[in-house]
């Protein structure tokens, strides 16, 4: 094995890639192309949507609907109407509102004396893209009263005259946010806390595919692999350059995705960096040598296109991208658990937005690797067979 | 193993010319199904000759060379580069291949096809930019070395092939319908070239069905349906069938071959 070579082949592959402008606009442009495109399709930002709320009654109330009133959004985004809590089911029922917060009569009384009191979401459902919305709304809505909350609650403490510090904002929230409750349908992934994460993997995953497969494919038709068999370069080093070469576009793509869901879309992150490399760099290698293994069923470029909805269509609608694994019919099921998107989504999705440790995705890191190893075999293979 | 030993006593025959034997084929066969492409094949190439492998289409020219250079296991009987069994890793980086199809990275200039190709066989840094400078110049591409691959016509593209193939100075080229499609020209360039390489020690094994490009190689080696009919000088060949043309000889040889093998089989 020598790094020279390998290195020779991974930059000749760098070359051709910047070369190709058309090539760069897929890596680096139509990603987040794509991801505005789901972000305002998911978000549905275009209509004012309505949100019932079941206030506090208690003793204490007033400071925390006033709060509730100053932090929900204005009325140019957000119609509000509060009911009693007899009434949230005929009202999401009726279509008077989209989406429900329910707190408990005596909540101000249970947050005082840290009792940790339960706030229940109801979502009405039946449109997944407004019940996404209303998802997130809330979601953010709760988390800012915790939050403004805690701050309050700190500063009673202190008989209110120590100014306001990061550590005293940095409590816990002094109350327990539900799982949503649909009223019809179920959870469908929401663009913020589900959707962003997972297409730093689907991006590499297709783009890779893509360029591996038609790289490999002219190398065939231009006859260059025969020269490059016939040179001192080993099969191992020509498997190992082409996944060098293409890890690096699918990491430059990668931090480029992470910059803008997190800065321009706004998506809440808190993972480590160096873990969605691992596993985009891992995905990537599976990718190159799927690639590699499926250029050799392909006469010409068009052949190629033609295992896309094989590669694609199937990982879309399984991997849990759009909808979680848990939902689909008992026999997809062992279907997701082959496709490699799957382990990445997994993966992808606790980092960022749990901020999983190594250990926690070591399931899916594994399960990432198998697919690798298996890939890298079948395209091996396929070497040995070209050169027979 | 039993081939092995009739390889050996095949080396050891001496030669009609004093030089040594860097090529030696024994009894080779290469058969694709019904078909047998390459039939009991044997023949010697000499260090720093022009071979000439000539015969029409589908004479098993390129199956021979594919797998001269290891890119096809034969069927049986044995291939010997420069004293090692093919394939074998150790004679990859004396060797230089050119196929028919002008195998380029079309989307990377001269230069950085030949810089590819350089870096793969070891040659780097200051001694890689003089030989690639040296090797464009000499097929006149000179001035077009930063130019895209793809924007060059069939000629220079063939041209820069024989380039890159030859970029490592290699002990052996094989170069495969080199001046195929290629116009009489730029084909007698190409010869002009073959001469040059051989006088820098360069040994040359070249297939074509040119039978007119056969007087400008050292010794030919005749080939028809996988069989080599004969193998020699060109004007011993032309005197053995004491025709006047190798077209005319070419026939003679065929013909001789048919009448033989009708024989074996009354």
């Amino acid at each position: 094995m020598s790094l020279a070579r390998t290195l020779a082949l991974a930059t000749r592959i760098i070359r051709q890639i910047l070369r190709d402008k058309r090539t760069l606009g897929l890596i680096f442009i139509v990603p987040l192309l794509i991801m505005t495109l789901l972000y305002l399709v998911l978000t549905n930002t275009s209509s004012v949507h309505t949100l019932a709320i079941v206030r506090p009654t208690g003793p204490g109330s007033d400071t925390i609907n006033t709060l509730i009133t100053d932090l929900l959004p204005g009325k140019d985004k957000l119609n509000t109407i509060s009911i009693p809590a007899n009434q949230v089911t005929t009202t999401l029922q009726n279509g008077n509102a989209d989406a429900a917060i329910i707190f408990p009569p005596d909540f101000a009384r249970q947050v005082l004396a840290g009792q940790n009191p339960v706030v229940q979401i109801e979502l009405e459902g039946s449109d997944p893209a407004i019940a996404s919305a209303m998802r997130d709304l809330t979601a953010s809505f709760t988390r800012q009263l915790g939050l403004a909350l805690s701050t309050l609650k700190a500063q009673q403490n202190q008989g209110g005259q120590a100014p306001i510090t990061p550590a005293t904002l940095a409590g816990p929230i002094p109350f327990t946010i539900n799982e949503p409750h649909y009223l019809h349908g179920g959870p469908q992934y929401t663009f913020n806390d589900s959707i962003a994460p997972v297409f730093i993997g689907v991006f590499s995953f297709f783009f890779v595919f893509i360029l591996t497969s038609v790289a490999f494919l002219r190398e065939r038709s231009q006859g260059t692999i025969e020269r490059v068999m016939v040179s001192p370069l080993t099969r191992p080093e020509l498997v190992l350059g082409y996944i060098c070469g293409f890890t690096l576009f699918a990491l430059v793509q990668s931090v480029l995705i992470l910059i803008f869901v997190v800065f321009v879309l706004q998506v809440h992150y808190s993972g480590n960096l160096a873990l969605v490399f691992l596993v985009t760099a891992l995905l990537t290698i599976g990718s190159v040598n799927l690639g590699i293994f499926l250029s050799t069923f392909a006469q010409n470029e068009f052949q190629i296109v033609q295992f896309i909805p094989l590669v694609f269509g199937v990982q879309v609608f399984l991997s849990g991208i759009f909808w979680p694994i848990a939902q689909l019919p008992g026999v997809l099921r062992p279907i997701s658990y082959i496709l490699p998107l799957t382990y990445a989504n997994e993966a992808l999705r606790d980092v960022m937005l749990k901020s999983a440790d190594i250990g926690q995705i070591a399931g899916q890191l594994a399960g990432l690797l198998i697919f690798a190893l298996v890939m890298v075999l079948l395209s091996s293979l396929t070497m040995r067979r070209q050169s027979a | 193993m039993a081939e092995a030993t009739s390889d050996i006593r095949e080396g050891q025959q001496p030669d009609r010319t004093a030089s040594s034997p860097i090529v030696v084929i024994s009894e080779l066969d290469k058969q694709f199904g019904k078909l047998r492409a390459v039939n009991h094949l044997s023949m010697t190439i000499n260090a720093g000759e022009t071979f000439g492998l000539i015969g029409p289409n589908g004479s098993g020219k390129t199956t021979l060379i594919r797998m001269m250079v290891g890119l096809m296991r034969p069927t049986a009987g044995t291939i010997r580069i420069m004293g090692e069994r093919v394939p074998s890793t150790r004679i990859a980086p004396h060797i230089g291949y050119m196929t028919q199809l002008s195998a380029l990275y079309l989307d990377l200039t001269a230069r950085e096809n030949m810089q590819f190709f350089c870096n793969i066989y070891g040659l780097r840094g200051k001694q890689q930019k003089q030989r690639i400078d040296e090797m464009l110049e000499r097929v006149d591409l000179a001035d077009r070395a930063n130019d895209i691959a793809s924007k060059f016509s069939g000629g220079m593209k063939q041209r820069l092939s024989l380039a890159t193939a030859l970029v490592h100075h290699p002990s052996l080229a094989l170069l495969d319908e080199p001046t195929v499609g290629v116009d009489p020209e730029l084909r007698r360039t190409f010869w002009d070239y073959f001469a040059q390489m051989n006088r820098e020690g360069i040994t040359i094994i070249v297939s074509t069905h040119h039978l007119d490009e056969a007087a400008r190689c050292t010794r030919l080696g005749l080939m028809r349906s996988g069989m080599l009919l004969a193998q020699d000088a060109p004007q011993e060949l032309l005197r053995q069938s004491g025709k006047d043309s190798m077209e005319n000889a070419f026939l003679y040889f065929a013909t001789r071959q048919q009448e033989m093998s009708k024989e074996i089989h009354s």
